[in-house]
């Protein structure tokens, strides 16, 4: 498996890595937590006692950081996790299924499709501020239709196939079918679409943290503290700069990820 | 002077050799054929002797073109004006988005470097020889197999080149386009030299000359064409030629099998709204071979998914005078490997089989034994065993479900000679102890005829 893997999937997945193990580990290493203010110590510059220093609360930027990571990272795996297993499952069964059901999905593809995505979650975002659950739901709600498209072009072009009419033939069911002939053929592709989607999702809920509709403070959010940071860019630079560059190197991470298996 | 004379023309990869070092001269009018089956190193030999082989591989040895020594990169100032070659699959090479007048056009333009006026006249009376003059404005798509032949010919041909290499000129064509091609190439290399590469023991007789016979890198046998054919001194050889249907034994007499077993009464086949053969009839008896042909898109692999209940017919009635269960009706596939999983290895498609009918586990063993298929063969997976391998594992997974009636859709067509024989007896001989009913499909006119009991003809 890993040798699978090209020189930048590597590369991606070791910087991945790093990341994950800074959000589950890293407030481990300090004392305090993510909203314990200090109002004698803002604006700290980075030193051995706040190793990224405090925010214009006080606040740890160490801990604040891998909290943020760790919601932006679990978004990101919850998203892609459930828009597989729903787009996949529709699609194959659009493909495989009667005409109407096809015909069904389609439309509705369409009408989610016609929408901008990002409008699509500020809408759900706005019905109920400040909840991951709502993000959750509506990030993967558009998520799920680039595997839907794809399996059930795979599985379409499948179902015609010399393969999977012989296995018909031979008197195999439907999930043997999927089995043995759909999901090899799918599975290579969901791969990338996933990083991608990882990224996506990471991006999506920066951005609505950023225009305030996200995650509500006191949580710690990368789009959030982006916008937090903002009014102190000329007195204290490198707080600004720390969510930016963090953001910056999850989305470096998936993409690399995704790239490499199509050459 | 010669036209070509090649000297230990050897090509390596890395420290591997997959050509050994081979030395041929062809003068004016000479025409040589070069033998063997697929994997065998024979495209390697013309892509050498063109220059164009790909940077990972070296060639060793001297080629002297027209009596100049030239090394591969010096040779590409020949391409086209001196020394042409028409690739294999040739409407690959041709341009998907022009029309076929206008290829040939801006050959004569670019290559042969005739003015625009002398070109478009040239180009339209080459189309006129070949029968294509109502053709020229068609795209590739829209040409049939054998008309893009013609056409990436005269464009192989259009810069004057004296030496044509031709890379399986016949591959995937059936016969009566076959032998056009054939005539077409001869009559095109009158004035120079024709070296044609082919598996095809049939065309190598048209073209007469000599002959090199090539197996693995290695050459076996070289002469005149006739003396070899007539004498191979090789096994290999002998094997080859053998494996040619004109040559194949006669079958034995049909035994008398007057069980039926599907009744056709007015069937009419076709795709979408199309009827593609109208208003059959016949009838197919237990233990019976019965060849189907006819042009290609005539309908021969829809009549095969009709009977077999995966396609509607259009009209017309099929009965069945057997309760054999659906997955008793069974089907061979053209092309083996995309009628097969390649996700898990043969093993675990055989078990996957076994237990879902519950077959007797000790009848593997001996039927493996009959179709020569190895146990450490079904550890690989589909893309791991060549062609043959994978076609008689196909026969194995059908066998062994104890079928009333096998379809093989060309189970051979794609198969080199010698595997072609073997797996087509051995369909035949399996069917006949078992009872099964056989329909094959095949557009060569000799397999069906040293294979079938009888034969349906159908027409479009």
């Amino acid at each position: 498996m890993i040798s699978s893997l090209s020189r930048t999937q590597k590369t991606g997945a070791g910087l991945l890595l790093l990341l994950v193990a800074y959000a589950i580990f890293g407030p481990m290493l300090q004392n305090g937590d993510a909203t314990a203010q200090d109002l004698n110590h803002i604006l700290t510059p980075p030193n051995s006692e706040f190793w990224l220093g405090t925010d214009h609360f006080g606040r740890n930027m160490w801990i604040r950081l891998a909290d943020a990571l760790q919601l932006s990272l679990m978004m990101a795996a919850l998203c892609v996790l459930t828009s597989a297993v729903i787009g996949v499952t529709a699609g194959v069964l659009a493909a495989t299924g009667g005409r109407w059901l096809d015909r069904g999905l389609d439309a509705l593809v369409t009408m989610i499709l016609a929408l901008p995505g990002l409008v699509l979650v500020l809408i759900f975002a706005a019905i109920v501020p400040g909840s991951f659950w709502m993000l959750y739901v509506a990030i993967s709600l558009i998520q799920w239709i680039e595997y839907f498209r794809v399996s059930r072009a795979i599985t379409q072009r499948l179902t015609r196939s010399p393969e999977v009419q012989s296995s018909k033939l031979m008197g195999f069911g439907q999930w043997y079918i999927f089995r043995r002939h759909y999901w090899p053929a799918i599975a290579p592709q969901l791969f990338t679409i996933a990083a991608f989607g990882a990224a996506n999702a990471i991006l999506m809920m920066a951005s609505l943290g950023f225009v305030y509709v996200g995650i509500q403070p006191p949580l710690a959010e990368l789009g959030l503290m982006i916008v937090e940071h903002f009014p102190y860019y000329s007195d204290a630079p490198w707080l600004l700069a720390q969510p930016l560059l963090l953001l910056a190197l999850v989305v470096l991470a998936c993409h690399l990820m995704g790239r490499g298996r199509t050459q | 002077m010669s036209l070509i004379h090649i000297e230990n023309l050897a090509v390596y990869a890395g420290n591997t050799e997959l050509l050994a070092p081979i030395s041929l001269t062809l003068e004016k009018g000479q025409r040589l054929t070069i033998l063997g089956q697929t994997g065998s190193g024979k495209s390697l030999l013309a892509q050498a002797i063109m220059g164009n082989l790909p940077n990972s591989l070296r060639t060793e040895g001297r080629v002297t073109l027209f009596g100049e020594e030239v090394n591969a990169k010096q040779r590409q100032r020949f391409w086209g004006r001196r020394i042409s070659m028409l690739p294999q699959e040739p409407w690959n090479s041709l341009d998907p988005l022009m029309g076929a007048q206008q290829q040939l056009e801006q050959t004569y333009r670019m290559v042969a470097g005739e003015s625009a006026a002398n070109a478009q006249q040239k180009a339209a009376y080459t189309l006129a020889l070949q029968g294509l003059q109502d053709s020229g404005h068609k795209r590739v798509d829209q040409l049939s197999g054998g008309m893009a032949q013609r056409v990436a010919i005269a464009c192989a041909m259009a810069g004057g080149a004296p030496v044509l290499l031709a890379d399986e000129p016949t591959k995937g064509l059936d016969v009566s386009r076959r032998d056009q091609v054939v005539q077409q190439l001869m009559s095109q290399s009158k004035q120079g030299a024709l070296i044609t590469i082919t598996h095809d023991v049939a065309v190598a007789r048209q073209i007469g000359g000599r002959m090199m016979v090539i197996k693995s890198g290695e050459l076996l046998e070289q002469g005149n064409t006739s003396d070899i054919l007539s004498a191979p001194q090789h096994p290999f050889t002998k094997a080859l030629i053998e494996a040619d249907p004109v040559n194949w034994p006669d079958k034995t007499p049909a035994s008398s099998h007057k069980t039926p077993l599907v009744e056709v009464q007015d069937l009419t086949i076709g795709r979408g709204n199309k009827a593609l053969s109208k208003h059959l009839n016949f009838t197919l008896h237990q233990g019976e071979v019965v060849g189907v042909v006819g042009d290609s898109g005539c309908g021969k692999s829809t009549l095969g998914d009709t009977l077999l209940g995966v396609h509607q017919a259009m009209e017309g009635t099929i009965l069945r005078h057997s309760q054999a269960p659906l997955h008793q009706w069974q089907k061979l596939y053209q092309d083996p490997t995309a009628a097969v999983s390649r996700a898990v290895s043969l093993a675990t498609l055989l078990e996957d089989t076994v237990k879902l009918h519950k077959i007797d586990r000790a009848r593997i063993a001996p039927l493996m034994r009959q179709l020569g298929l190895d146990e450490a063969l079904l550890q690989r997976n589909s893309e791991g065993v060549s062609g043959g391998e994978l076609q008689r594992f196909c026969m194995l997974r059908a066998l062994l479900l104890d079928p009333v009636f096998l379809f093989a859709d060309e189970p051979t067509s794609r198969l080199d000679p010698i595997t072609a024989k073997e797996v087509s007896q051995l369909l035949v001989d399996v069917a006949k102890q078992n009872g099964c009913a056989v329909m094959l499909v095949s557009h060569d006119p000799d397999l069906i005829e040293k294979r079938c009991d009888r034969v349906i003809r159908l027409d479009a």
